[in-house]
């Protein structure tokens, strides 16, 4: 066993485990921390994987992602610290029996088809960045520029929908 | 066939079969979407490991790793923005309350 496979071997289940926390903890907040670690270890595996720069990408953003998500928590839940362990789901025999068809019916892809060749040949960290910025710039940019514009138009759409509403007819 | 992609596979199907069932079990909108974030991530280690050990030398699998990464934060986005409008409406986030649009 290589210290590579070992590293994405631990990372993989330390973000595995972390999931499974998020649904099984009754304070939310800890919900939140739990699905931040599991990120952070899936940034770890990717560093593994020697894709640096998404690794370092994906530990950024979902440290600040998850954290909004946290204060989000807090602010909606009935119950965030979980003090009065009340119960928060339905249908949970179904979603068990889906979530594990799902899991074993993706394993089964994984494992059965023939991938092709594995590269031999790997970029470095650098010239990995060097060549996603020429793909972003080149071939990708009108992807990219959608990207960005979608991102815009999805803040501009949420602050709409989240904003008090006008109470009309009403006197000042 | 490279075992270290097997692993990123079979953990990327774990992460998917684990957001599957979070999505499907919470009666909580921001639960729901953590459910959410867990299958997208599931999406984003196979393609990933895909890009390293098939493809290493075409960028545009990491340009599938950053439309995922966008596909995550607008779905954060817009979730928080039905999540504030409905706390205002009903003062809950309660999916199971939510039947209006119920035939």
């Amino acid at each position: 066993m290589t210290a590579q496979m070992f590293f994405i071997g631990f990372f993989g289940l330390a973000g595995v485990w972390f999931g499974i926390v998020v649904f099984r903890t009754y304070s939310m907040v800890r919900s939140a921390l739990a699905l931040l670690f599991s990120q952070t270890a899936l940034g770890a595996m990717f560093l593994s994987m020697q894709a640096e720069f998404l690794g370092v990408l994906q530990i950024m953003m979902m440290a600040t992602e998850m954290s909004i998500m946290a204060i989000f928590m807090v602010m909606f839940m009935m119950d965030p610290g979980g003090l009065g362990t009340m119960d928060m789901t339905h249908q949970k025999r179904l979603s068990l029996i889906t979530g594990f068809v799902s899991f074993v019916a993706a394993v089964a892809v994984a494992v059965f088809v023939d991938w092709g060749p594995v590269a031999t040949t790997f970029p470095d960290a650098a010239q990995q960045t060097v060549d996603l910025g020429l793909e972003l710039l080149n071939r990708s940019m009108l992807i990219f520029e959608m990207a960005g514009v979608t991102i815009l138009t999805a803040m501009i759409a949420a602050t709409a929908v989240a904003i008090q509403p006008l109470k009309r007819g009403k006197e000042k | 066939m490279s075992p270290e992609l097997i692993i990123a596979l079979i953990s990327g199907a774990a992460l998917f079969g684990v957001g599957i069932y979070g999505a499907l079990s919470q009666t909580n909108l921001v639960m729901i979407m953590m459910g959410v974030e867990l299958i997208l991530a599931g999406a984003m280690v196979n393609l990933v490991a895909f890009w390293r050990y098939l493809h290493p030398d075409n960028p545009a699998g990491q340009m599938f790793v950053l439309i995922i990464m966008t596909v995550m934060a607008i779905e954060m986005a817009v979730g928080f923005g039905v999540a504030i409008a409905r706390f205002r409406a009903k003062g809950s986030v309660e999916m199971e309350e939510a039947t209006e649009l119920k035939g």
